[in-house]
């Protein structure tokens, strides 16, 4: 089982191509699920389906929303020093 | 003055601290199956592997590194290198691969990789200090106010 695991993430020797273009912000966004995810399950005192779903929805929006805002602010501030 | 039975209590107790954070580093989610904690196991176990999968994926084991191109302030330990080491001592062994730029990386997937690996090592370090603070109260956070 440890040979095994070890031998398939080894196998992994080359990146894949990925340009840096506006769709490659998307990355982001299951790295926000994963720390929405692992945030709810270490604060949430008892997991249940419904609550934790919607505990991590909103986190994980939160997170994305925060996101955008700042994305725009730099922006709008780097729009203004040159303009 | 303690009794013996109390010192055998404190070196027990400070035994699983042990177990949990070893068990915890080791596999992760681990340490919240031996407290009893299946459903979170599940989800740290499934979400931290995936996470750090994607991270290899992307990036390649190139993204593991222990040694950095620059010396800086931890000589030539590759920062990264500390955060991606949290995930599981599996990691050593990659980087045992990848040690001196032997499966070299750059630019957006060494960007992507390196965030993914490193992101999901600190979030098992969060997985793991909350196993502590369950082990040592014996509830999870939120429960406690009820218990006293």
């Amino acid at each position: 089982m440890f040979n095994s695991t070890v031998r398939l993430l080894a196998s992994f020797t080359a990146p894949e191509n990925i340009t840096v273009n506006p769709q490659s912000m998307l990355w982001m966004l299951p790295l926000a699920a994963a720390v929405a995810v692992i945030y709810k399950v270490t604060k949430l005192p008892k997991i249940t389906a419904r609550v934790f779903l919607k505990e991590t929805v909103v986190l994980f929006a939160s997170i994305v929303v925060f996101i955008i805002a700042t994305v725009a602010v730099l922006w709008f501030v780097t729009w203004l020093a040159i303009e | 003055m303690r009794t013996i039975a109390e010192t055998i209590d404190r070196v027990n107790h400070g035994l699983l601290l042990l177990i949990v954070v070893a068990l915890g580093w080791a596999v992760p989610g681990a340490a919240y199956l031996l407290l009893g904690e299946t459903k979170r196991a599940f989800l740290v176990f499934v979400t931290i592997s995936i996470t750090f999968a994607i991270g290899i994926y992307v990036g390649s084991i190139g993204v593991v590194d222990p040694l950095a191109e620059t010396i800086g302030i931890l000589g030539r330990l590759n920062p990264w290198y500390l955060a991606q080491i949290l995930n599981s001592p599996i990691v050593f062994l990659i980087g045992e691969a990848t040690t001196a730029g032997a499966y070299p990386v750059y630019g957006k997937p060494q960007e992507i990789g390196q965030l993914y690996t490193s992101v999901s090592g600190l979030l098992n370090l969060l997985c793991i200090i909350n196993c502590i603070y369950i082990a040592q109260l014996g509830t999870a956070i939120g429960k406690e106010k009820k218990n006293v």
